[in-house]
């Protein structure tokens, strides 16, 4: 059982995946960062996986749908690291994770999410 | 006995041809992916000839690595060297777009000319989730645009060291 741990860095969450996920370990991931953001009302998440070197369907699918609770929970999410052979292995499973940001590693990722939370910030108070 | 020997000589030019073929596909597998990197963080992909799925898959491994290796964000796929963008054709280069989507990297197609925009249309390609640009130029500036760049001219500076004294 390899727990995935979830940092707090101010008001975002980093999760750094450190070995290949198997699908208990990935199912626990997604239940602990949904925790985890619930308790710090963290505005992004940004998630590591440059050393996961083996993704299918289900963990695709998983990824996908960690970024559509955050959504739900408030917070951006943005996939850091995919190797470029993950990215091969999704497209040809024909995942192609259009729900989730990416980035090509941890500091572009702090970039791009701050980007996206002031982008949100822009469109909640625009609507109101 | 000359027949054997005729037919040892035949197929040793066979084997001769074979190899002679198999180092050409080397060279042009060697030629046709050249990904050139034209500003940090902005890779170009020209793209000549046809593209069919070993090449596609070729370019893609390629493109990956190098997006990687020089951690650049965004990627200008020329296809002004591409005579016709089919329905194959456009499905690989939607392949490499998400692919490199995931790393975190934008790819622009480029070089789009009239009559391959007209044939996209007509076939009723989806191309909408790709950013796309007529010239090489159009995508570059947009792609300095992403990264917070502009070009400007350079002003005339009082001592200008190629110039001198004004």
């Amino acid at each position: 059982m390899a727990r995935v741990p979830i940092l707090r860095v101010r008001d975002l969450l980093v999760a750094t995946v450190q070995e290949d996920l198997r699908d208990s370990d990935a199912q626990a991931l997604q239940v602990d960062l949904g925790l985890a953001l619930e308790r710090t009302q963290a505005a992004g998440v940004i998630i590591d996986i440059s050393v996961v070197e083996m993704v299918d369907s289900f963990l695709g699918r998983l990824l996908n749908d960690i970024a559509a609770q955050s959504r739900l929970l408030g917070a951006q999410t943005v996939v850091v690291g995919i190797q470029p052979a993950v990215a091969i292995t999704l497209v040809e499973l024909g995942l192609e994770l259009r729900g989730v940001r990416t980035a090509l590693d941890v500091d572009r990722g702090f970039t791009l999410v701050r980007k996206l939370i002031r982008q949100e910030q822009l469109r909640v108070t625009t609507r109101a | 006995m000359t027949e054997m020997r005729r037919h040892e000589e035949l197929s040793g030019d066979n084997v001769q041809q074979a190899e002679m073929i198999a180092q050409q596909r080397r060279t042009i597998i060697e030629m046709e992916t050249p990904v050139i990197q034209v500003w940090p963080g902005i890779l170009a992909l020209p793209i000549v000839g046809s593209v069919d799925t070993m090449r596609a898959q070729q370019m893609n491994e390629t493109l990956l690595d190098r997006i990687v290796a020089t951690g650049s964000e965004i990627v200008l796929l020329d296809v002004t060297g591409v005579p016709v963008i089919d329905t194959a054709v456009s499905k690989h280069l939607l392949e490499t777009v998400a692919a490199a989507r995931l790393l975190g990297a934008e790819v622009l197609i480029v070089g789009l000319s009239t009559r391959t925009a007209l044939t996209l249309v007509q076939l009723g390609l989806d191309l909408t989730s790709v950013t796309t640009r007529a010239t090489m130029a159009k995508g570059l500036e947009l792609a300095f645009g992403r990264l917070g760049l502009e070009v400007l001219p350079r002003r005339r500076l009082s001592v200008d060291p190629d110039m001198g004294e004004q």
